[in-house]
């Protein structure tokens, strides 16, 4: 078991250095456009390109920012419970939260599926952009693991307790 | 079982799981998969998820958001703000309460190239309240001059908050930046006034510092000729059409990135921590975009947006009390939750009901930007005012809440001050959008 838990944060790890890539990626390339027109040279299919990107770089970022408990969540009422009530209601959530992104994953694989059996294109590279989304749907596991990840030390924790 | 009915259900569970603390995002998405479900179909509730959340992810208009949140993040990692803090020093230092005073003008400043809230009033207290300490400021100044002042980098174009209101709304971004450049300095100087009739009743507050020069006042503006040349770039070039709001962003990224590399002030650490930063903080907003896209478009099938607004066109109230309840609803739910996750919340519910009054849309997308800012130093979340509290105890030793809260008070108030003229004054507003599309 730890060392599946080791590789899924090896995976992380590399997701979130990929998705940095694309962040510059995606700066330059804009840049590089910019710079391009004004010589009216403009590089084909660049938006396309930097959409990619930027879907890239926050599908990658998903798994990393749950890891560092990155979203907004409203803390006022739990703040004032002990800290075994916190934990419960953690768990609770965590599974609903579990719940709902595996169904996302699910349908997203569905989508690239119809995507690619459909043969659809992007407009202007033509590029198939079912890879993306298989991508996409691919850092939604790792997203879903985390959370199970987070439910499994909420369990451990209320054990001990 | 009646739409609108099954729309309040909806909205009643979605407050009740916000207090579990479950992420806002998540909560937004979940309820609106599920009312959708109820609504149209389970399978076009399964479709809706996925494919909501892969079309906000692949978004072109929306790359502008990890674009501006990188410019953000490097120029608080390059040391930009100490340099516009010295220039604010330098010209305003001698006056009582004057480094509070070069502290919010610098926040502005800083706000020109950060669209973020906490990140300003982080940058700033790390660089102002030393400073202040050294000149023996009550804590309870220094530390509510950041936290407010940081609540300007969220006015001050290019704001996040205003970038996700802009696509939300399908207004221009470019007019909606530039709307916010004179109620940032409107405020600015309301909190300069305050500053000053706080250190006039009170000089223990904030005494006098040395005096400069002319020739040293003016030598410190050369540090500010970076941001300015960024800001003109960046802004310039949207606002005459030379850029969309994406390449303008990164056109800011590579200007700081410059910037910081001629000055040599950005280590290496610095560069990809903005970037994981970025990431971070990029997910954050664009799951809460997903979410609030899923949920609007609950909301538009339960048809509650347009009930509420004939509902309340019925009272046949005036259009200015009913804009005062929504502005009071801003207010309060910015108390308790952030101000992205609650514009993004609310705006599919009165932005209908606004607009249908005859309000200005542009208009109404900066007086809410600056009522739920409020909220980022209101208690009990007030984000800047914990952010500030943890610099401050690295930086000048553990400063109590209570002392930020009672600091942020006359600041709130120059802040409600700013809120009643723009309402009373739309045209501060909508004067430049208005000259320039």
């Amino acid at each position: 078991m730890h060392t599946f838990w080791k590789t899924i944060d090896w995976i992380l790890d590399k997701l979130k250095i990929i998705g940095a890539i694309c962040l510059v990626g995606m700066t330059f390339l804009t840049c590089a456009d910019v710079v391009g027109r004004f010589f009216r040279h403009p590089i084909f299919g660049s938006v396309e390109i930097v959409g990619f990107m930027a879907t890239l770089a926050v599908a990658m970022a998903l798994p990393y920012t749950q890891q560092i408990k990155g979203h907004i969540g409203v803390e006022i009422l739990v703040r004032i419970f002990s800290e075994k009530k916190q934990t419960i209601i953690d768990l609770c959530t965590s599974f609903l939260s579990l719940g709902l992104f595996l169904l996302t994953t699910w349908q997203m694989a569905i989508y690239a599926y119809e995507m690619h059996e459909s043969g659809e294109v992007s407009m202007n590279l033509e590029l198939p952009e079912y890879y993306i989304i298989y991508i996409a749907a691919f850092c939604f596991v790792i997203f879903s693991l985390i959370i199970l990840r987070d439910i499994i030390q909420n369990i451990i924790k209320l054990r001990h307790s | 079982m009646n739409p609108t009915l099954i729309g309040i259900i909806g909205i009643v569970i979605m407050v009740i799981v916000f207090m579990s603390r479950m992420p806002v995002a998540f909560v937004m998405a979940m309820i609106g998969y599920l009312g959708f479900s109820i609504m149209i179909s389970p399978q076009g509730g399964l479709s809706l998820i996925s494919r909501t959340i892969y079309d906000v992810f692949s978004s072109y208009g929306l790359t502008t958001i990890p674009l501006f949140i990188l410019m953000g993040q490097l120029a608080f990692n390059c040391g930009i703000s100490r340099r516009l803090y010295d220039t604010g020093y330098k010209f305003l230092g001698s006056t009582r309460g004057g480094l509070a005073m070069a502290t919010v003008t610098a926040c502005t400043a800083f706000g020109a190239v950060c669209g973020s809230s906490p990140a300003t009033a982080a940058t700033m207290a790390t660089v102002g309240l030393p400073e202040m300490k050294r000149y023996k400021y009550a804590d309870e100044l220094a530390t509510g001059a950041v936290a407010s002042g940081g609540g300007l980098g969220m006015i001050m174009p290019p704001s996040i908050v205003l970038i996700v209101y802009g696509i939300l709304t399908e207004q221009s971004i470019g007019a909606l930046f530039v709307a916010g450049i004179i109620p940032a300095i409107l405020v600015t100087i309301l909190f300069i006034i305050s500053i000053y009739i706080r250190c006039r009743l009170n000089p223990e507050q904030g005494p006098a510092g040395e005096t400069f020069t002319w020739g040293q006042k003016m030598k410190s503006l050369l540090g500010m000729g970076e941001t300015l040349a960024v800001f003109v770039l960046v802004m310039g070039g949207l606002f005459i059409g030379l850029f969309t709001p994406t390449e303008a962003a990164a056109v800011g990224v590579f200007g700081v990135l410059a910037v910081s590399l001629i000055r040599r002030q950005l280590t290496w650490d610095g560069f990809v921590k903005s970037l994981y930063e970025t990431l971070r903080t990029s997910c954050m907003v664009m799951m809460l975009i997903a979410g609030a896209v899923i949920f609007g478009k609950f909301l538009a099938v339960t048809r509650i947006p347009f009930d509420m607004a004939t509902w309340v066109g019925g009272f046949d109230l005036p259009p200015y009390m009913i804009l005062t309840v929504v502005v009071l609803i801003y207010f309060f739910g910015g108390c308790f939750m952030d101000a992205l996750a609650f514009v993004m919340l609310t705006v599919p519910i009165f932005y209908p009901l606004v607009t249908g009054l005859g309000y200005d849309p542009i208009w109404f997308g900066l007086i809410i930007v600056m009522v739920t800012e409020m909220g980022v130093i209101t208690p009990p979340v007030g984000i800047n005012v914990y952010v500030v509290y943890g610099v401050a105890k690295n930086v000048i030793g553990e400063v109590p809440l209570e002392s930020i809260f009672k600091g942020i008070f006359p600041f709130l108030l120059a802040v409600i001050v700013g809120i009643i003229i723009l309402m009373i004054f739309p045209q501060i507003i909508l004067f430049l959008p208005h000259l320039m599309y």
